[in-house]
């Protein structure tokens, strides 16, 4: 696996867009991105190879002249730049009305820096052909380990990421990869049809169909399981999350709120609480794509930033949020690396990477021993997130009942856990000594603008209204 | 393209191709506390082929995406290696719509506008409409797409169709002595209309100075549950996924046709058809990826399933007739009248974070921002509940308003009464 032969081909042209650009604009970056996405999946009656969703190749070209910001995303850099720039200087001029009412004051720093970063992958091993049967040989194993399986679906998708970055002092490439393998069952029993997943995720295609294989059997119980869960009594409950929904309260009940972009935006609570308890003391928490290696590990973001691993909570104490170029520059701190674009299409905004609680002290037997009646919370749906208001919905694919402080057999599907982000944070009271980050989520700003995220950390010990 | 499909033409084991071309241009505003922070523009076009190859009784598909910088060279190991992985997929054999050529204008008025000018001319319209004291649009970001859609095949298909749309993004936000709050807007057309721009974000500015009013209720509330359109549209969406051709032959769906959607039906009936084109929605389309001409297709009549819809490939395999990809709906106007709305007690429900609909399970629930809460004599707004309950039931007893009301792919009951929530 190499570096994008595209994007170096068109390096000089990319500086000379960004050399004519300046004539015009104080600041001037353009990032060029060529990601290959592969999807390999199979099911009882059909199978795939496609290019995944996250396929593009393309060009953003972003500028401010101290006022306001500009950015022109392209397909191709090629051919006469003078008239390439002139076309882009006339697509930005703005009517009186809106050129007397711009934000003002932001004036980009560009630090020079001039480096390569590159991480090993071995998806260059697998041939289309083994990824297949590989999917195929899974598939039919599920399938013959159960009578009630009405479907099985097999998947693998894989992520090869090259991106070049230019501005006047600053000249950065990356490349690296990231695999996620996913099954599904369409189970039916009891009267019931439910569908049920299992994920397995890795920087290696190795690992990942390594793992893969071994899920079944965990896959089927709970496939089972969810097909005699009742609904929930709803209430409030002491509740023990599971990495999953430690995860989920990480980043939506938590993590949007302290996207910087809405600092700026007076769009967050999180700016009045910068050094004061937001959480139970024995509560911290880190988002970083150089924090942990997972799904959102890069080594700089969409604004040319190096990667950072940034504490959020320290001891129950909101210490910062994290940002992007734009909203760093307006709030006058330094970014933190998380300049974040869905695409070479789209904006860059303050975005979450991997996000996760650290781990603590705790027994997770001691913390299912000490709930007299409560649930164990399992397995990230979805969830809102309210950064100004607070309120959380997060939503389990399942809960399993905690009586006398054993777990028992009685399901609850689904779980929707709702309140309020600060009495939810304040209530946690203990928190496991192990840790996992789940490396296969996707993450929407409002209802828009995807990127690819994780989540995790330990178990925590909550109380928190479930419905 | 034509090299493509020059090259397309002469390899051996290339039986069958498509060409989906997207053409998109847009222009984008971002604002900040009213001034303007990030103008966008974007010229990018997607071109993606699919190889088939038959083989035995079988047809393989595989795609790949042709960039302006892709050589004729590349081109010709690109559709080999399509070529050789289409081969490895042993599906069901199936056949390529044929023989329609047309090129479509999607019904919108912005090509009356030059895209910078709408923009502006949007954004003014936005601001305009705060005419609630202490209130304010922290963010605003408007998008204005232009989308040139083309699919060409083997089979002497071709079509092409223009279509527009715009979303705003609005963040509506109050700002009282004891505190901030604000609610979230996503608000999509394809037809400008300013006194639509004004209303819209109006209704949301007087709705955020609600919530700033809103309280946790002090007492337990147990009354039936009134859903606004966009809510209740998501019951009626998740029984569409439900009935698409590709949920039914993978065997991820739970309704059949002849199976009642509604069981012990006691409230109004659920009549549901689905359509390709919706005025001023932008999920309008003439055709689908496969260039399928979209006809509407009733789904739902009275409560029972009549009729699946979906793609051409999986739509031949449940040897149904391929209706296409859509998704504007018509729900059919319920027969609850105003009266039964304003009657309390009730709980209007006017913003949540998200109503969860899952007949898998069973469920319909979710936390509630914003709520009218009408205790038969006077009306409070409240913030900080929840409700959930039990869909089946929801269902049968379910009242859908006489009035109806069309935004953005859906034209139906503008509210809907659901019975036997809890609200907690």
């Amino acid at each position: 696996m190499q570096f994008s032969e595209f994007l170096s081909s068109r390096k000089a042209l990319m500086k000379a867009l960004c050399a004519a650009l300046q004539e015009h604009y104080e600041y001037v970056s353009v990032l060029g991105v060529d990601v290959k996405a592969k999807s390999v999946r199979a099911d009882r009656n059909s199978s795939s190879i496609s290019a995944g969703r996250d396929t593009e190749c393309g060009f953003v070209v972003k500028m401010s002249d101290g006022k306001a910001f500009f950015e022109y995303s392209l397909d191709d850099i090629q051919g006469d730049i003078s008239a390439l720039c002139a076309k882009m200087v006339a697509a930005f001029e703005l009517n009186a009305e809106l050129g007397c009412n711009t934000v003002g004051n932001v004036h980009l720093t560009d630090d020079p820096l001039t480096q390569e970063f590159s991480r090993e992958c071995d998806l260059d091993a697998y041939t289309d052909d083994q990824l297949l049967s590989a999917c195929k040989e899974t598939c039919q194993m599920l399938l013959g380990k159960s009578e009630h399986l009405l479907n099985a679906i097999v998947s693998v998708g894989s992520l090869e990421v090259s991106k070049l970055f230019i501005t006047r002092n600053r000249d950065l490439s990356q490349h690296y990869a990231w695999v996620n393998g996913m099954m599904a069952a369409v189970y039916r029993d009891h009267g019931k049809v439910v569908q049920s997943r299992e994920g397995a995720y890795d920087h290696t295609m190795k690992k990942v169909l390594a793992d893969l294989p071994t899920l079944c059997d965990k896959l089927l119980k709970k496939a089972d399981a969810l097909t005699r869960a009742k609904a929930i009594t709803p209430g409030v409950y002491d509740v023990i999350t599971d990495s999953s929904i430690t995860g989920l309260i990480a980043h939506e009940a938590f993590g949007h709120g302290v996207e910087m972009d809405q600092f700026v935006k007076d769009r967050a609570l999180a700016k009045e609480y910068v050094g004061k308890y937001v959480a139970s003391p024995i509560c911290n928490m880190r988002d970083g794509a150089a924090g942990v290696l997972s799904a959102a590990s890069y080594f700089f973001d969409d604004d040319g930033v190096l990667a950072h691993d940034t504490q959020i909570i320290k001891d129950g104490i909101l210490v910062t949020g994290i940002s992007d170029l734009a909203s760093a520059t307006q709030l006058g701190l330094p970014p933190t690396g998380n300049g974040r674009r869905e695409s070479s299409r789209r904006k860059a905004y303050a975005r979450m990477t991997n996000t996760y609680f650290e781990k603590g002290n705790d027994k997770l037997e001691d913390m299912i021993a000490s709930i007299k009646h409560g649930y164990m919370l399992f397995e990230t749906n979805n969830g809102m997130e309210d950064p100004k208001n607070w309120a959380i919905q997060c939503v389990a694919e399942y809960g399993i009942e905690i009586v006398d402080g054993k777990l028992t057999d009685n399901y609850v599907s689904p779980v929707v856990m709702s309140g309020y982000v600060p009495d939810l944070l304040k209530s946690i009271s203990m928190v496991s000594d192990d840790f996992k980050v789940i490396g296969s989520g996707s993450c929407g700003k409002g209802y828009k603008e995807w990127v690819r995220v994780s989540d995790g950390g330990p178990a925590l010990k909550v109380k928190v209204k479930l419905g | 393209m034509k090299t493509a499909m020059e090259l397309l033409r002469k390899h051996p084991l290339v039986s069958d191709y498509k060409i989906n071309i997207h053409k998109k241009e847009s222009y984008e505003l971002f604002f900040v506390k009213g001034k303007l922070e990030t103008v966008r523009c974007t010229d990018t076009c997607d071109q993606e082929v699919t190889v088939y190859a038959d083989h035995g009784e079988f047809k393989g598909d595989s795609q790949f995406f042709v960039y302006p910088s892709t050589t004729p060279e590349q081109l010709e190991k690109l559709i080999d290696e399509a070529a050789h992985k289409a081969l490895l997929i042993n599906n069901k054999h199936y056949t390529l719509p044929e023989n329609e050529q047309g090129e479509y204008r999607v019904d919108s008025n912005f090509d009356q506008y030059p895209p910078r000018e709408l923009a502006a001319l949007i954004a003014k319209h936005v601001f305009a409409a705060n005419d609630v004291e202490n209130a304010s649009l922290n963010s605003v970001e408007i998008f204005i797409n232009k989308h040139t859609e083309t699919v060409q095949n083997s089979r002497n298909l071709c079509k092409t169709q223009v279509r527009y749309d715009a979303m705003v993004e609005a963040i509506p936000t109050y700002n009282g002595e004891k505190e901030s709050v604000e609610l979230y807007q996503q608000y999509n057309f394809s037809f400008f209309d300013e006194n639509d721009v004004r209303r819209e974000i109006g209704d949301k500015l007087r709705e955020v100075k609600a919530r700033y009013e809103a309280q946790k209720p002090d007492t337990a509330i147990d009354c039936p549950v009134v859903l606004s359109h966009k809510e209740a549209s998501r019951i009626f969406f998740s029984i569409l996924r439900d009935l698409n051709y590709a949920s039914v032959y993978s065997h991820a769906n739970l309704f059949k046709k002849g199976d009642l959607v509604q069981k012990d039906a006691q409230g109004d009936l659920i009549s549901l058809t689905l359509s390709g084109e919706s005025k001023g929605s932008t999920r309008s389309a003439k055709f689908d990826g496969d260039g399928l001409t979209l006809q509407p297709v009733c789904l739902v009549e009275k409560g029972k399933a009549v009729n699946y819809y979906g793609s051409n490939r999986f739509g031949q395999y449940l040897g149904e007739k391929p209706t296409g990809d859509m998704s504007c709906m018509i729900v059919e106007a319920g027969t609850a009248d105003a009266s039964m709305f304003e009657n309390g007690p009730l709980l209007e429900i006017v913003s949540m974070s998200g109503l969860q609909v899952d007949f898998f399970n069973d469920y319909i629930g979710g936390e509630i921002r914003l709520a009218y809460y009408n205790d038969g004599e006077k009306i409070l707004p409240v913030t900080g509940i929840s409700v959930s309950g039990k869909l089946s039931q929801v269902l049968s007893c379910i009242r859908l308003s006489a009035n109806v009301i069309a935004a953005n792919g859906y034209t139906g009951p503008d509210k809907a009464l659901l019975y036997g929530m809890k609200v907690f």
